[in-house]
């Protein structure tokens, strides 16, 4: 190792410098991964990250890559970069368990897009982590392979779906981490452990060979520590692809690029109605430092009134139960025990749910997505609001299957905030904007137009420039 | 309220053959009132559309730099 490197743990790095430094020959892939594993020794018998790890196949993939840089040969942008991803994007001939037990012995044939573009520029995998079953709640209870912990505060929620991805990315674990989001999944945990998450425009990134839960609503994006991080990952796996025929064909800008220069004379929106709603003074405190700090950036912060949230939100209430439903008729039939009690549970009202209701509710989403962007959009550029409105509950506050009547109320307050940008099929980051009295993380959500990933990555790199929440270590490292 | 729930849960068996999963299953589906209240509310809002709507189009139609 380079002495430029030698007083930091690699782990520490961001992606981008680990990319880098491997490229350049500071350090080597194996190392990167061996201090990866060393956090995860270290940290992951608390936290349960993990579903499953591949310790020699990845030593075999970073030898591979240490030699292909001492022999010159190609380098892609991830090259070197070990890498573990929400147990729910399929790899053929490997284990991807969906979090569940119905699908824990589930061996897929064929491999998803957007591993396969990650692997083309260097990146290897070294195991699943751990995920809500089905992806199907935004706390990270776990009926079979067990919660996920918050790396920050052990008896808190990490947030979900992806709940591995957050803990595992906050506890230095894996220098990004694929997440899926459906009404919240990247976004919750990315706030809750206190990362970088990106939920990117609906059909910017492929899908084909990524667990479905709504065909309507599913997004695949990054969590990262940073937002250079997510935008270096995003400019890989966004983009058409023919085996996902609702992909977009937009092409895709070169979003590191995007993140140069300033945000200065960028209207930024805080909203004032439904994003505040019960929110706890924390974190209501949070946002408007995190607005001062883009101010002072030169940012114009408007407080504005958003319209349509009544029904936005009644709509997305029903679109991915009714699509979760109907995906798993079968499994509810034959094998409901076989799911958390919160799992079937929340699927089981899916099927009572009138076919006009849920048509209703896909054919307003053109209609009223133009109508939010017209009265919105023609204001300001980007929206802030908290990404989740209150601090963070605990796992047990939170867990419908042991827990009295009423804790599902509890358990669905969590995604308030984020499913509405389903609805909309609109990008949104969350980046941490500071702490709890608790010491967990709260987490500020930056939403832009359709197709508007440069921007709010933009603002979030801004923000991560003059803040350093970001780069904090949770106690579970110490 | 009861009467409701028996219904929704009988509907769902005879048209789905699902069977309530359990207590939590149960109470959304009691829930289900809050949805109707919901929807009864955003009537009048819909017209009679000649047209198709698309989603995917909007997407586009409102996109940064439209």
């Amino acid at each position: 190792m380079m002495s430029s490197l030698s007083n930091i743990s690699l782990a520490d790095l961001s992606l981008v410098e680990a990319a880098d430094a491997v490229r350049t020959g500071q350090t080597t892939s194996l190392e990167l991964l061996n201090a990866c594993w060393a956090n995860l020794e270290k940290a992951n018998g608390r936290l349960n990250a993990t579903i499953w790890l591949d310790r020699e196949g990845a030593q075999e993939s970073a030898r591979a890559a240490d030699a292909a840089v001492r022999a010159g040969g190609k380098i892609g942008k991830l090259h070197g970069v070990p890498m573990a991803h929400k147990d729910m994007y399929y790899q053929a001939g490997k284990l991807s368990t969906c979090g569940s037990n119905l699908r824990k012995n589930f061996v897929p044939t064929y491999t998803a897009t957007v591993i396969e573009r990650m692997a083309a520029e260097g990146a290897y995998i070294y195991g699943g982590l751990n995920m809500a079953e089905f992806a199907q709640n935004p706390t990270g209870h776990n009926k079979t392979f067990l919660d996920c912990h918050n790396p920050w505060n052990l008896p808190y929620i990490t947030g979900g779906s992806s709940s591995g991805s957050g803990a595992a990315v906050a506890a230095r674990m894996t220098y990004a981490a694929l997440g899926s989001d459906t009404g919240g999944s990247i976004r919750l945990p990315a706030a809750a452990c206190g990362v970088t998450g990106i939920k990117p425009t609906q059909t910017r990134v492929s899908r084909y060979g990524a667990m479905p839960l709504s065909f309507s609503c599913d997004n695949v994006g990054p969590l990262t520590r940073t937002a250079r991080d997510c935008a270096r990952i995003l400019g890989i796996i966004a983009g058409h692809d023919p085996r996902d025929p609702t992909s977009a064909r937009e092409p895709v800008p070169d979003y590191e690029a995007a993140l140069d220069g300033d945000i200065r004379g960028m209207r930024i929106g805080l909203t004032e109605t439904y994003f505040l709603d019960g929110a706890d003074a924390p974190v209501i405190a949070a946002l408007e430092q995190a607005a001062k700090v883009l101010a002072a950036r030169g940012a114009i912060i408007t407080r504005i009134k958003l319209p349509l949230m009544e029904a936005i939100s009644t709509y997305m209430s029903i679109i991915s139960r009714v699509e979760a439903a109907t995906i798993h008729a079968q499994w509810m039939r034959e094998n409901s025990q076989e799911y958390g009690q919160h799992i079937s549970g929340r699927m089981y009202p899916g099927y009572a749910i009138p076919a006009p209701y849920y048509v209703e509710a896909l054919s307003r989403r053109g209609p009223l997505l133009k109508a939010f962007a017209q009265d919105v959009f023609s204001n300001v550029d980007a929206l802030i609001n908290p990404t989740i409105p209150t601090c963070l509950p605990t796992l047990e506050e939170t867990d419908i299957d042991h827990g009295p009547p009423g804790t599902e109320h509890a358990f669905l307050a969590v995604s308030a905030n984020t499913r509405p940008y389903n609805y909309l099929g609109l990008p949104v980051i969350s980046v941490n904007c500071g702490f709890d009295p608790n010491g967990l993380p709260i987490g500020l959500q930056i939403a832009g137009r359709p197709f508007g990933e440069s921007r709010i990555l933009k603002i979030a790199e801004a923000y991560q420039r003059d803040t350093d929440f970001h780069t904090r270590r949770p106690p579970v490292l110490a | 309220m009861e009467d409701f729930s028996k219904a929704t849960e009988a509907m769902i068996a005879t048209w789905h053959g699902v069977q309530p999963p359990n207590d939590p299953g149960r109470r959304l589906v009691a829930d289900l009132v809050h949805t109707i209240r919901a929807f009864e509310k955003l009537r009048g809002t819909i017209q009679f559309e000649d047209e198709p709507a698309s989603f995917e189009s909007a997407l586009l139609a409102t996109k940064e730099g439209a």
